[in-house]
């Protein structure tokens, strides 16, 4: 059976930002080109309108007022942060000197 | 133990106005039935302040049909201060802080929130068997699949664990479960109900809708759920209509049309004999039935493939272990904390089918991939519009057989989604649609009817379900 190279997963996995250990590669291998192969069936169809449908709604420019509502305190919003530094959500350093 | 939990809902009401059982009698009942019925795993977090709410309820008078009556929500619909974990690693410690739209709704007419149901991770997979949780088990032959992806909402309804549960649809994740799991499953058309609080899979097809016991019951819970919201402007403005109100009507003139495609030979043949005894008995009743040809069903299942992929990789980026949810412990640096929170966090079903919408939508793959789905979709819309000119309803099986045994699919990474096959259609086209149970196999396991509507127009299905409800 057909299989992806190695390369082309860890392609697909770094636009997913998604690291893999050397066994997922092997795996992934073979069933991302399983999925790949059912969407390239897209290709095969011939016949079709050229009117882009991005939602089954008819009116979609609708937009809100802009007035200012209801918001949520900065204390509930950090309440789900995996680690916090006083009213800060802390992540690894960005920037080395 | 007590049985109020089995009566219809308007029997329930009236032991609660008469005083008879208080809510309390009846969470507690629930309580007892889930923990008795474990090993369905059909709840993924129990709401450990039910029983203060309910309590709370005691010297209330009942104002509504649904006053005081538990119910079981999807684990992928955020209530507050209740954990809700979409089933994923990712998320197996979030406390929402707020309610999603329809939660409001149901804590405004005082239903009781028994606990979160489990299903398949971030709602990906027809089986339930994604959770990191651990399947749900049908409660109709414990070897088999709920379906999915709102599987314990299922169980816990078939269970008879609850009478009520909410559930999404995203491509057939209400009716393929209910179809397993011999309940009334209703996908509302896109729009009818705010997906605020919805945790987004394929935003422009996902639907929250009611799973239920009976077709009345579940019309009752739809009342409640739809309505514009301002946080959600994909909802659309309505007037208020009772969608019970055609319910037990005589059907007669009904025109009902049975795409090919539906009866061909994709579909096994007991779950086929047993739609076309419908389709007699309909007749007998006088609706108007007709075999008709539909293109561009086939087309469905990659079309669905490509959007649902692809939506998902954008909605599903923000994920990435900052402002909530699970972490790495390992990571020196931004980057790599992002790649391994999201590798530790989620499972494998999810990660092939982010991985796969990254690249989808990536460079001029958009084009190639994306825009001609959006285009195919556009004429799945056309075709179903133009059926409906001179149709009713379009009714069909649900899916191409009864429930599988668990753990079938585990190494085919193409075969979760052919078991849509039947039901993706309808949410290209955004389109209601409801499974309702029409009798078992010669094993038991229960077979279903879809019954599609045009958009807005669930109160038809309801109609049709009806009848057919009384006699199978």
């Amino acid at each position: 059976m057909d299989k992806l190279s190695r390369e082309e997963v860890l392609h697909v996995a770094h636009l997913a930002r998604i690291s893999l250990t050397d066994e997922e590669i092997e795996k992934y291998r073979r069933d991302l080109k399983v999925l790949m192969d059912d969407i390239d069936k897209i290709k095969e169809v011939k016949d079709f309108d050229s009117e882009m449908m991005y939602t089954p709604i008819n009116d979609n420019t609708r937009l809100r007022e802009d007035v200012v509502g209801e918001m949520l305190s900065a204390k509930d919003v950090g309440v789900n942060a995996p680690k916090k530094n006083g009213s800060f959500i802390e992540v690894p350093v960005m920037i080395n000197e | 133990m007590s049985k109020y939990l089995d009566l219809d809902i308007r029997k329930i009401h009236e032991l609660l106005v008469e005083k008879k059982i208080t809510p309390l009698d009846l969470v507690d009942e629930a309580l007892e039935r889930i923990e008795d019925a474990k090993e369905l795993n059909a709840f993924i977090t129990i709401n450990d302040k039910v029983r203060e709410e309910a309590s709370t309820l005691g010297e209330v008078d009942p104002n509504n049909l649904f006053f005081g009556i538990p119910i079981a929500i999807k684990d992928n619909i955020v209530t507050k201060g209740l954990r809700t974990t979409c089933a994923s690693h990712i998320l197996d410690n979030f406390i929402p802080i707020y309610d999603a739209t329809v939660v409001e709704k149901i804590k405004d007419k005082k239903m009781l929130i028994i606990g979160k149901t489990n299903m398949d991770e971030f709602a990906m997979g027809s089986t339930s068997e994604t959770s990191y949780f651990g399947a749900p088990l049908n409660p109709l032959d414990k070897t088999k699949v709920t379906g999915g992806s709102s599987g314990g909402s299922a169980a816990a309804v078939a269970g008879k664990l609850v009478p009520l549960a909410l559930g999404s649809d995203t491509g057939g994740s209400i009716r393929n479960p209910s179809n397993y799991t011999g309940i009334v499953g209703l996908k509302p058309t896109y729009g009818r109900v705010s997906r605020y609080g919805l945790v987004a899979y394929g935003s422009s097809l996902d639907q929250i809708g009611p799973m239920t016991r009976t077709v009345y019951e579940n019309a009752s819970l739809l009342n409640i759920l739809v309505g514009e919201d301002e946080k959600d402007l994909t909802s659309v403005n309505k007037t208020k209509e009772d969608f019970t109100r055609l319910i037990g009507e005589d059907i007669k003139g009904l025109r009902i049309a049975l795409p090919k495609y539906f009866i061909s030979d994709i579909v096994t043949k007991e779950v086929k004999d047993r739609v076309m005894e419908v389709v007699s008995y309909l007749k007998e009743q006088g609706a108007l039935i007709d075999i008709i040809d539909m293109s561009y069903l086939d087309t469905a299942v990659t079309i669905y493939q490509v959007i649902t992929m692809a939506e998902a990789s954008s909605n599903l980026a923000r994920f990435d272990g900052v402002r909530y949810g699970y972490r790495t412990e390992d990571a020196n640096s931004v980057d790599i904390m992002y790649a391994k929170t999201r590798s530790e966090g989620f499972g494998n079903e999810v990660k092939k089918r982010i991985m796969i919408g990254s690249y989808i939508l990536s460079g001029e793959n958009a084009k190639t991939y994306y825009d001609k789905a959006l285009m195919i979709r556009d004429d799945i819309t056309k075709e179903f519009n133009r059926v409906f000119k001179d149709y009713d309803l379009i009714i069909g099986p649900v899916a191409t057989r009864v429930a599988p045994l668990l753990d079938t699919f585990n190494d085919d990474p193409h075969k979760a989604f052919m078991d849509d096959v039947l039901v993706i259609p309808v949410n290209m086209a955004g389109l209601p649609a409801m499974s309702i149970p029409i009798g078992t196999n010669s094993k038991g396991l229960p077979i279903g009817l879809h019954i599609i509507g045009k958009a807005f127009d669930e109160a038809m299905i309801y109609k049709l379900a009806s009848n057919i409800e009384e006699v199978f």
